[in-house]
């Protein structure tokens, strides 16, 4: 038999769950394949594919599919709705599998997580993989082992962070957003790099251990349902105290940041710039506002550093 | 101490019901916001987030104007989408201006029980007892219901009047009368005797009536002056207009008529979208099969559940040769342009059915 | 000889033309609005009067389109009053009657117009910003010392057009500097500002749109060769260009008042008088509704913008 090959998007939940994807499909024989990282073509197709008012973040992911189309037999397109009780993923989540079903042409394999309706991420793995003709033992053990994996993943990385963050004298920037905002060559990317050129440390806000998440979220909101927003909201909460400033960005016009954000921006009390990026690669502003950006950090990191050796 | 005013947002005609449910179970003196006006949305989005949508700038605007003209007591709802996380946000923009109040939370993210509604009005009204609540609660309801249906029969009918504004004044009596409501009864009674009058208004109707179907985002399907009046227009035109989403379908059918609605569409769509935007689907290919002449989708600029839905709908329409037009409504939106674009749908609409 | 008059009172610009019982063209104009449509129609008048001195032509049809159609519309008693989408189609019809698709990019506004069997059948205008748009061009031509009549030749001369943001007027405007100031050439950039353009428009308003030929491209910027050339690329077939494209909705409101006869008579001497427009806010109500007055020699002639019967003034 000849092995069943996945595309997967590398946009939107990529950036949670790739490594999870990648593991779990190649524990059950499966090939993959990975969209590149986005590039000019890969855009004008999502721009292409999708509503002009539809969010730079979802145009990319469009585009996405469309590379991977005459590449593999299925292409994965999860549906996510709720993975925590009272908690809610924006509602692109919801439409993503029968938007693309209606928009293109192509064999997709989907999983659907409905955590208040009893449907969680186990339980949806495992349909899909019963969908692709695997055994059931053969899933489970699938799955087990690439939730192992992804764990030590996002450990590692996480620690390097934290070790970052202890050890370097620097200028300290977060950089807050959801991850495929973060990681995308059209969105986050540009803005890493600009900071990079500019000698500063990143902590990225996804890298961020979960396990007091109430408790920093409440500090700044007390109602956000949103279950990617609030960690973002947690994690800017966590490391307020540990940077210097705090770069949000906002891929236009997204939702559930328009509020998140207004939150964000009005109870956190270091500096913050909220960037939104739209599909204009008009980086001329953008380096201005990063340069000066940093200026006023340095500007007031110089002055603590007198006042504290005063 | 400062006399208690209770307010809120307006939604269309619902703050009849709204006030007369807090006036029977509050002891505070019930207020609406101030009418909208071009100068509630300036305000609105003068302090809203920038690219929020529109909804959350009328209700701002609504609450700034409400708290001037001295209320103190503010409530807001919620619902499915970004709607659900509105009230935390305005009630922080509200304090950072400076205002002083209460700040009361109807439903908390999507789901809501009596339980807690009864807690929360037992909080305003500590001698509230449950029998009273229960009491008006139900009578609300039953007079929205009563509303939505006399609704039905004025947007079938409104286009086709013979004496000018003869609908909408017999409606803004019931209204009237409506609000002095005291009894099951006598509700009841209202209604049917209005159901009568409505029906005795001179119409004239031709049989084959160009109708159209309004769906989209609830907001500016229920709130006039959000879509610019944009029903008022299609009468002017004399269109037949059914418009689904009103209160009564939000608290009681949507979540009955869910798997129904699915059920209907499995070629389109096998899962919700959020809000409405499965529904709207489902709605565009019931409009198809019904015979309508078109479809008005109405939204507000970024409404992320319709942005969801909008492909799908563009393709039941597509496969059904529905012809359809979507408008998105924002504070920068000219009157002008809505206008040139509906008047465009109907000369277009007009042709079509003059070639059958 | 029966006469029929079209006007098309745009932002930017006041198009009119006369025509005969068979549509042929008798006389045509095209000015500058400059912000005063009743100004602007007035010099047109005048301006189509000396085309026609010396025929004995009766006007006997009017009709009005473009934003200002309803104020033209009462000021010179048309039977026809138009928005300018159906005008359009109707006008371009009538010269080219198997047309598919339209295209139109005017000052302000860009539209789509898909025609099956000779009726519209879809359209689409733009939503939102005026990026991409006559407006936009001349603007940048402005900035870049280029005529906007140019623009179109200075296009074709690159071989390397540049890539430019055109989504939103002011990041394709500090795009267009950086552009410029890292070293690009002239005519690379005017090249790239006519593609994003195009694609602007595909994306906006042509999304999710069956473009069929024949295509016919109008409006002020089908003037632009180098736009012109640009539709034909992504397209990928050939985009016609009407030498009277921009004339289209006024030769639309003629042709449809052919049909409907004007009730009053009409003389060029309209011009002598004084027309006058007035926006009151209308207090009796909530809704506070903005209402034009149009008066002709200080007499009330016409109003609208009231919503309810409470802001109705007596004539």
């Amino acid at each position: 038999m000849n092995k069943i090959k996945i595309g997967i998007p590398k946009a939107l939940l990529f950036y949670h769950y790739g490594d999870l994807w990648t593991h779990f499909f190649e524990e059950l024989g499966c090939d993959i394949i990975i969209s590149p990282n986005t590039n000019q073509e890969i855009l004008d197709y999502g721009n292409k594919f999708s509503v002009d008012e539809a969010c730079l973040a979802m145009k990319i992911y469009m585009g996405h599919i469309h590379y991977l189309l005459d590449k593999c037999d299925y292409i994965l397109v999860p549906r996510i709705i709720c993975l925590k009780k009272n908690e809610k993923l924006c509602t692109n989540f919801s439409a993503l599998y029968d938007l693309v079903r209606n928009t293109f042409q192509k064999r997709i394999i989907h999983y659907n997580i409905d955590v208040g309706k009893k449907e969680d991420e186990a339980y949806a793995f495992t349909t899909m993989g019963l969908e692709l003709g695997f055994s059931y033992r053969k899933i489970i053990k699938a799955y087990k082992i690439a939730k192992e994996k992804e764990k030590i993943m996002f450990e590692r990385r996480l620690s390097r962070q934290k070790a970052m963050i202890a050890n370097s004298k620097g200028l300290k920037i977060l950089i807050a957003s959801h991850p495929y905002n973060l990681y995308d060559d059209f969105i986050g990317k540009p803005i890493i790099r600009l900071l990079e050129e500019n000698h500063a440390q990143i902590i990225y806000s996804d890298l961020y251990d979960e396990k007091y998440l109430e408790q920093d979220v409440s500090e700044i909101s007390k109602r956000n349902y949103w279950t990617y927003n609030k960690k973002i909201m947690a994690s800017i909460h966590h490391y307020q105290d540990n940077v210097d400033g705090i770069i949000l960005i906002t891929a236009f016009p997204c939702g559930p940041d328009s509020l998140s954000n207004e939150m964000i921006l009005r109870k956190v009390k270091i500096p913050i710039i909220n960037i939104v990026v739209d599909d204009s690669k008009a980086e001329a502003g953008l380096i201005t506002r990063i340069e000066s950006f940093i200026d006023i950090l340095e500007e007031r990191k110089g002055k603590h550093y007198e006042q504290e050796n005063h | 101490m400062n006399k208690k005013i209770i307010s809120f947002p307006h939604l269309g005609n619902y703050y009849v019901p709204i006030s007369f449910l807090l006036k029977k179970v509050t002891s505070f003196e019930v207020k609406p916001s101030p009418p909208i006006t071009k100068k509630t949305v300036e305000l609105g989005s003068k302090h809203s987030p920038d690219f929020v949508c529109i909804p959350f700038k009328y209700n701002l605007g609504n609450f700034i104007e409400t708290l001037e003209n001295g209320a103190n007591i503010l409530i807001q709802a919620g619902g499915g989408c970004r709607y659900g996380y509105y009230s935390e946000v305005q009630e922080k923009i509200l304090r950072d201006l400076g205002y002083e109040f209460e700040f009361i939370n109807l439903i908390d993210g999507d789901h809501f029980t009596v339980k807690e509604l009864f807690q929360t009005f037992k909080k305003l009204n500590p001698k509230l007892s449950f029998i009273k609540f229960a009491y008006y609660t139900l009578l609300t309801l039953l007079m929205i219901r009563y509303m939505d249906e006399i609704d039905q029969y004025i947007r079938n009918n409104i286009g086709f009047e013979e004496v000018e504004n003869s609908f909408s004044e017999l409606q803004k009596q019931m209204l009237d009368d409506f609000s002095k409501t005291r009894s099951y009864f006598g509700l009841t009674h209202k209604f049917l005797s209005y159901r009568k009058k409505f029906r005795k208004l001179k119409i004239n109707k031709p049989k084959d009536c160009l109708k159209v179907g309004i769906i989209g985002e609830l907001y500016t399907s229920m709130e006039p002056f959000s879509s610019f009046f944009l029903e008022k227009e299609l009468a002017k035109m004399k269109i037949q207009v059914r418009r689904f989403t009103n209160v009564s379908y939000l608290l009681y059918q949507k979540k009955l008529h869910r798997k129904k609605m699915l059920k209907y569409i499995p070629e389109y769509c096998k899962y919700t979208i959020g809000a409405d935007g499965m529904d709207n689907v489902y709605r565009s290919k019931y409009l198809a099969m019904e015979g309508y002449d078109g479809i008005i989708h109405i939204k507000p600029f970024g409404c992320t559940p319709e942005i969801g839905a909008i492909p799908i709908i563009r393709k039941v329409c597509e496969d059904y040769h529905m012809p359809v037009i979507f408008f998105s409504f924002d504070s920068a939106t000219s009157d002008t342009g809505i206008k040139t674009r509906l008047e465009a749908f109907y000369d277009m609409l007009k042709e079509r059915k003059d070639r059958l | 000889m029966k006469g029929y008059m079209g006007i098309d009172i745009g932002s930017i610009s006041t198009k009119g033309v006369i025509i005969d019982s068979s549509n042929q063209i008798i006389a045509k104009e095209y000015i500058w609005t400059k912000g005063n449509p009743i100004e602007a129609v007035k010099e047109l008048l005048k301006k189509l009067k000396t085309q026609v001195q010396d025929q004995d032509i009766e006007i006997v049809g009017i009709g009005t389109t473009g934003s200002a159609r309803k104020l033209i519309g009462a000021m010179l008693n048309a039977s026809v009053i138009k928005n300018e989408i159906t005008a359009h189609a109707i006008g371009t019809l009538s010269l080219h009657p198997d047309v598919r698709t339209i295209f139109e990019i005017g000052g302000q506004d860009s539209k789509i117009i898909l025609i099956e069997d000779g009726i519209v059948v879809d359209y689409a205008m733009n939503t939102l910003c005026a990026a991409g748009t006559g407006a936009f061009l001349s603007s940048q031509a402005e900035r870049l010392g280029v005529s906007v009549y140019d623009f179109g030749n200075i296009a074709l001369t690159s071989k390397n057009p540049a890539k430019i943001a055109a989504r939103c007027t002011v990041f394709a405007e500090s795009d267009l500097v950086h552009k410029l100031q890292i070293g690009y050439r002239k005519e690379d950039i005017i090249a790239g500002l006519c593609k994003s353009v195009v694609s602007n428009y595909l994306n906006n308003v042509g999304k999710g749109k069956k473009i069929r030929e024949p295509i016919i491209f109008q409006g002020g910027v089908s003037k632009n060769i180098g736009v012109q050339k640009a539709f034909e690329e992504e397209a990928g077939t050939s985009v016609m260009v009407d030498e009277n494209g921009h004339l289209m909705g006024a030769l639309g409101v003629a042709v449809l008042s052919k049909k409907k006869p004007i009730t009053k008579q009409f003389h060029f001497s309209i011009t002598d008088d004084h027309f006058e427009t007035k926006g009151i806010e209308c207090h009796k109500c909530p809704n506070h509704c903005e209402i034009i007055c149009v008066r002709k020699n200080n007499q009330l002639i016409d109003f609208w913008g009231n919503r309810c019967s409470n802001g109705s003034l007596s004539k």
